[in-house]
């Protein structure tokens, strides 16, 4: 049977295929989002204004939205902070509900203990915000929902997640800066495994270890596509954290709507290179992880940045000078 | 006295604190009134709910929503004589006795090897198939494997032998403070501290393992988590687990009981004979 092509369709064809072929490696160009950087020097009744002007700041619509914070409490030790710090939740709740929102929860799931209540009174959440008992929602036993992974990157296709998050119309990660022993730092992406819940999954969620930590990281920030990050770094975590390490003051709180962005301006504050932290490179790609990649908003972080002690395994995460 | 009628979900089931119902708490609500005089459709209804959990596999789901068997099983196979037959206690210990944590597959053995670890790793019980083994889950397992033993179960050899690598599971990840956490006890070389709860599960499922200096720092560890604890959880395990390794220890705190949990361990703790080890 003759042949339907001329030499010259079958060449451009080929050649038009080699450059789609290009153009599908080509690496996906994020949407340029604004991170804030904003000085504050500590846990005091300043910090209600400065986190209702930031996050004000980004314009978001939440009127008669469902919100949930999700802070991080791991475990109390009074000697250390390893817990987003009461005040900046309640910071937090208090912007929402000043910016219109119509029901603002606070909710977690820590990874270590079981009582989270208990835990969350030891980090001075009862004392701070007033009702917060009636506040907030433990996500280890709320009621849950089998929801697939879009596209999955770890070795999950799918994860029951507490329906208080499911339903909510925006999700606010409000992480510690931290350094983390597996994942180099964790902050308000690393924080969403505080969403899983532990009656289904246990104490720690260590099917996520299995399935690969930067790899659920990230699916789990693809599961949530409407979130707002704030990182507390007034005093973060240094060395063996993210429970034994040392306290840090950077003195900083970074806000914005895009979790990457704003975790990869963490690394920058605490002197880590982004583009060496794998969740963040899975999650955005090395190109879309430079200083460029992001509209800073507020401090410069030059004049901001605050080197992170890291252990001796971490050492070749830090940031040229 | 907790009205627990008065907190029972209309499914029959109890929540953690509030919500929907969960198999946990409503077992150690179970377990809690079966020290007592429970009412009698109450106890029945609850019974009902925990029984529609129970899955093919001979397992048991942790909610309605999760179709999934896991460490609840566990629990299941502690109920009183009158809320779970023979055959479903069966096999939920059937399905018990096919789970060990992923750490002890011969592939991670192999994996282990071939880094130069030789450090062994005795069977203990993962919180969700496919998972590492941990304390709570090993605990329970180990619990609800001589609750079968003392009911007659015939595969006494292979029980035991799961119990023996369970008991051994726990005294590996025994804290260098002499306590447990969830069972982690190095991390990067550094040493993980032990907690309340943990600390008292474990001790508890340790019953029977001979007096040993390594048994008396996990003792010593208990009395100085006791001292300083403020919770009705740890509290409650705490008590538990001395009172197995026969020593009694009491309270001056009177903790504050948020959960439905808090109060079942409470009642579990204040009662003259345990229900999971009898």
């Amino acid at each position: 049977m003759k042949s339907q092509f001329t030499r010259r369709e079958v060449l451009a064809t080929a050649a038009a295929g080699a450059a789609l072929a290009r153009c599908s490696k080509a690496p996906r160009r994020f949407p340029v989002s604004n991170v804030s950087i904003v000085k504050a020097s500590g846990y005091s009744m300043d910090v209600y204004d400065t986190v209702y002007r930031m996050i004000a700041g980004h314009g978001l619509n939440v009127r008669g939205s469902r919100i949930v914070l999700k802070p991080n409490l791991v475990e109390y030790d009074a000697n250390t902070t390893i817990n987003t710090h009461p005040m900046i939740v309640h910071a937090v709740y208090e912007a929402f509900l000043k910016l219109g929102a119509g029901d603002v929860r606070i909710a977690e799931g820590p990874g270590h203990r079981r009582g989270t209540l208990d835990l969350a009174d030891a980090a001075g959440y009862f004392s701070t915000i007033s009702q917060f008992e009636n506040a907030f929602t433990d996500l280890n036993t709320d009621a849950v929902a089998k929801r697939a992974i879009p596209n999955p990157v770890s070795k999950l296709n799918s994860l029951y997640l507490p329906h208080t998050v499911l339903d909510c119309d925006l999700l606010v990660s409000i992480a510690k800066m931290k350094t983390h022993h597996w994942a180099g730092a964790t902050l308000s992406m690393k924080n969403l495994f505080g969403l899983v819940p532990g009656a289904v999954y246990g104490w720690p969620k260590n099917v996520l270890h299995w399935a690969g930590i930067p790899e659920t990281i990230v699916d789990l920030h693809h599961l949530f596509p409407k979130q707002f990050a704030i990182v507390d770094g007034i005093v973060g975590m240094e060395g063996n954290g993210p429970i034994q390490g040392t306290p840090k003051a950077a003195g900083v709180l970074v806000a914005g709507r895009d979790p990457a962005a704003v975790d990869a301006t963490c690394c920058r504050v605490m002197g880590i290179d982004p583009k060496k932290i794998e969740y963040l490179r899975i999650a955005r790609s090395e190109e879309n992880l430079g200083e460029n990649a992001f509209r800073q908003v507020g401090e410069n972080i030059r004049a901001v940045r605050t080197d992170f002690q890291l252990i001796e395994e971490w050492k070749s995460i830090r940031l040229a000078a | 006295m907790t009205d627990w009628a008065a907190r029972q979900n209309s499914d029959g089931g109890w929540a953690y604190s509030r919500g929907c119902s969960w198999a946990e708490p409503t077992a150690f609500v179970l377990l809690a009134q079966s020290t007592g005089s429970p009412g009698r459709a109450s106890f029945l209804k609850a019974g009902k709910f925990l029984a529609s959990l129970m899955r093919q596999d001979g397992g048991w789901s942790p909610q309605p929503g999760v179709e999934e068997s896991t460490w609840v099983t566990a629990l299941a196979a502690l109920l009183p004589e009158d809320l779970i037959s023979e055959q479903q206690r069966r096999q939920a210990i059937g399905w018990l006795k096919d789970k060990t944590g992923r750490d002890s597959s011969w592939l991670y053995r192999l994996r282990r090897r071939l880094d130069g670890d030789k450090e062994e790793l005795p069977e203990g019980w993962p919180w969700f198939p496919g998972a590492s083994a941990w304390v709570i889950p090993t605990s329970l397992g180990i619990l609800a494997f001589e609750r079968a033993l003392r009911r007659g179960a015939s595969d006494r050899n292979e029980l035991q032998d799961r119990i023996d690598q369970g008991k051994k599971f726990l005294l590996a990840r025994q804290c260098e403070d002499g306590g447990w956490n969830y069972g982690s006890i190095h991390a990067l070389g550094r040493d993980g501290d032990s907690y309340p709860e943990t600390t008292g599960i474990a001790l508890l499922a340790l019953n029977g393992v001979p007096r040993s200096s390594q048994l008396e720092k996990a003792k010593a560890a208990a009395r100085r988590h006791f001292s300083g604890c403020r919770t009705a959880e740890g509290i409650a395990w705490l008590r538990m687990g001395m009172a197995a390794q026969g020593e009694t220890i009491a309270s001056a705190v009177d903790p504050v009981r948020r959960t439905n949990m808090d109060d079942a361990l409470m009642a579990l703790a204040a009662a003259p004979r345990n229900p999971l080890l009898t």
